[in-house]
């Protein structure tokens, strides 16, 4: 981008946050979306008044470096898992990760199936949320239905009453393997350096036991309301397939030693859009393989393939740009784990044609497979005599320096990275969140559906619907990504004339 | 306040019943107290502590009342089902950043003013949809229901202590929100 245009966007971006400061907004108090974090959307159109560029701009969350210097690095998996809501779980195992890399020392062996358990537990819950009431409305209720439809209540107003009772409990249970451990799903305190702080009592196992079994029902159960409602309707199926909703890009997932799935442990893989492997390497190496690309108009940044560099928001064969999540982590790997899920995961190729699957809504389904992944891996965990040993945690004795860990959190590849003194305390701190590894496919899957909705001038009824479906299927978890926060996120489109003049601002009731 | 606000979107869903909303999701919970006081926010964002910083004053001034229970809460979405059900009265003290107001305003709305259910939102549920979703199935939900939100300065950064604005602003907060509860508290002796 040349400094002229790079001037013009800042200025239109400076006078559009004006407006937006400005405008009198009819806000309803909505207190668990109080942070008013708003998505915006900038739409630069060119002299026939298509569309020439498209810009998804999101927050900025300050200070969370300088808030980390000089703290002790054993508060890092609180202090990263208060950061939001969303996936605190996910944040406290990737720094609990780092601090054992950065203390070299290895978690014993029930300690590290215990943090297995619970991160499971934690990806089946996420992924139950996020299919039946954050992502799910678009396909269980419909993406057609009007939006006071679309959300948990709709879900349940199609799936049953019963059904939503089944929802609800299955996921409260699963939070009580997490809160057994960790004392509050919000904010777990369970990873130490070496292992984690508690163990799993014997008379205990019978009731997760149970639960379970009762969870790979409810998995398979979830598998089959998704084949039932979205993939028995054609023009799910369509939408699902369409042009819109695709792109050729590359896939980043965790894979173990056979490269099967793994959320909590293993190297990255990554593949190329005809599914070939690109690379494969662990959490220490990650600044070889990944690197971080700044654009002026957004706060987040945009990770890309360092051997094949930054070519732009471009797909393709050789391009640098790779997603993750549930549809990368499927393409990335050899298969599931565990049979039921691999048995899902077989179904799913077969049925969107073969390896790798691009379709990005078609995330929703992934996601329910790995639902069951994560369902039969605690059943395999909780029948592992090991699980009950008290022997869960090994003291560090080496001098601290710097540590990596990573996750599959339920979004995608999450990195932590700590540098410390000798002291152990935090001189250095940074995160690769999930987004932002999505960041560039969701950037462009939003400007795909912006340029498809706007032609010579004329915006198409529902754009922000549709772009918002778009992004949507990456559950785009915008508060780590920029470091803010998320919460009820109104969609704002400004559209400027090839004056780079703003011509009409849309907003989402 | 009944379940009609929940069922309302669904007359244009006609095939859809419910069998059975009147039985409750568990076995009957222990009686709770009358009055929840639930202080939301998070804890390392600035003013975004407020609703807890305030919950945490009301929970020491109230311990060992009957009739009132003060929680504060990190949780979000389905989280809260399980701390609002049971309870007769629901008072939440939340932040807010309308752009409108002075930081440190204390805006107050009850039920009929939030938004129940208002659309698809990408991460989470309302207070409003909770209750919505808890009397769609059947459970027990607070029947008054009152929300005061402080207007914030800054909810977006990292940090532990309050903004000027909204720490001089936290006793007017603290005595609207004790005179809410005593009123309501007191009334149940009556009811």
């Amino acid at each position: 981008m040349d400094k002229a245009t790079q001037d013009a966007f800042n200025t239109g971006n400076a006078l559009a946050n004006a407006a937006y400061q400005s405008k009198k907004r009819n806000v309803t108090i909505d207190p668990v979306t109080r942070l008013e974090g708003h998505g915006k959307i900038d739409i630069y159109l060119d002299d026939k008044g298509d569309v020439e560029r498209a810009y998804f701009q999101v927050p900025e969350l300050r200070g969370f470096e300088v808030f980390s210097l000089g703290r002790p690095a054993e508060d890092m998996p609180q202090i990263t898992s208060r950061i939001c809501g969303v996936c605190p779980t996910a944040h406290h195992m990737a720094a609990t990760k780092a601090l054992d890399d950065l203390y070299k020392v290895e978690p014993t062996s029930a300690g590290r199936k215990i943090r297995e358990l619970v991160y499971n537990a934690f990806t089946l819950e996420d992924h139950a949320l996020h299919v039946f009431v954050l992502g799910g409305p678009d396909f269980i209720v419909g993406p057609e239905a009007p939006p006071e439809l679309r959300n948990i209540v709709g879900v349940i107003g199609k799936v049953g009453l019963e059904a939503g009772r089944k929802v609800i409990s299955m996921r409260r249970r699963v939070r009580e393997i997490i809160s057994y451990f960790g004392g509050k799903v919000v904010h777990p305190v369970l990873g130490l350096p070496g292992g984690v702080s508690k163990a799993l009592k014997k008379e205990d196992l019978p009731k997760f036991q149970q639960l379970a079994t009762d969870g790979v029902e409810f998995a398979e159960w979830t598998l089959q309301i998704f084949k039932d409602i979205v993939l028995k309707n054609p023009d799910y199926v369509k939408m699902i397939l369409s042009d819109t909703y695709t792109h050729k890009t590359c896939y980043m997932g965790m894979v173990d030693e056979q490269n099967k799935v793994n959320f909590y442990d293993g190297k990255l893989r990554v593949v190329d859009c005809d599914g070939k492997e690109v690379c494969k390497f662990t959490a220490q190496q990650y600044r070889e393989f990944v690197s971080e690309h700044v654009e002026p108009w957004s706060y987040m940044k945009f990770t890309f393939l360092k051997q094949r560099g930054w070519k732009g928001f471009v797909e393709g064969p050789d391009t640098g740009i790779y997603g993750v999540g549930p549809l990368a982590r499927l393409n990335a790997a050899d298969g599931m784990a565990t049979p039921k899920a691999q048995a899902a995961c077989e179904e799913y190729f077969k049925t969107l044609g073969g390896k790798p699957v691009h379709h990005t809504l078609a995330t929703h389904w992934a996601r329910v497979v790995e639902m069951i992944q994560a369902a039969e891996r605690i059943e395999q965990l909780l029948n592992d005599p090991e699980i009950t040993s008290p022997d869960v945690r090994r003291a560090p004795t080496s001098v601290p320096k710097e540590g990596m860990g990573v996750v599959e959190a339920p979004r995608g590849t999450l990195f932590h990275h700590y540098q410390t003194d000798e002291r152990g305390c935090i001189t250095m701190a940074n995160m690769v969140v999930a987004t932002g590894n999505n960041a560039a496919r969701i950037a462009m899957s939003v400007e795909r559906a912006a340029k498809g909705l706007i032609k010579e001038g004329h915006v198409t009824e529902g754009l922000l619907n549709k772009v918002e479906m778009a992004f949507r299927a990456y559950d785009p978890c915008l508060g780590c990504a920029t470091h803010a926060l998320p919460g009820h996120m109104p969609l704002m489109a400004h559209i400027y004339d090839h004056r780079r003049q703003l011509v009409q601002v849309l907003e989402q009731s | 306040m009944s379940a009609a606000v929940a069922s309302e979107p669904f007359v244009s869903n006609a095939p859809v019943s419910f069998p059975g909303a009147e039985e409750s999701l568990e076995a009957p919970a222990p009686r709770k107290p009358a009055v929840l006081v639930l202080g939301l926010g998070n804890d390392i964002l600035t003013d975004d502590a407020v609703g807890l910083v305030a919950a945490s004053q009301l929970r020491n001034r109230f311990t060992g009342h009957p009739d009132i229970a003060v929680i504060e809460s990190q949780e979000l979405g389905l989280g809260l089902l399980d701390q609002i059900v049971g309870h007769r009265d629901l008072v939440v003290i939340d932040s807010v950043q309308t752009g409108r107001v002075p930081a440190g305003h204390l805006h107050e709305v009850d039920e009929t003013h939030i938004n129940t259910l208002p659309g698809m939102s990408p991460h989470f549920l309302g207070v409003g949809e909770i209750l919505a979703l808890g009397r769609l199935m059947g459970q027990p939900m607070p029947e008054r229901v009152c929300l005061f939100a402080v207007e914030a300065e800054d909810s977006h950064t990292l940090g532990t202590e309050l903004s000027d604005s909204v720490a001089l602003a936290l006793p007017g907060v603290v005595a609207r929100v004790t005179a809410r509860i005593t009123e309501w508290s007191e009334g149940s002796a009556t009811i």
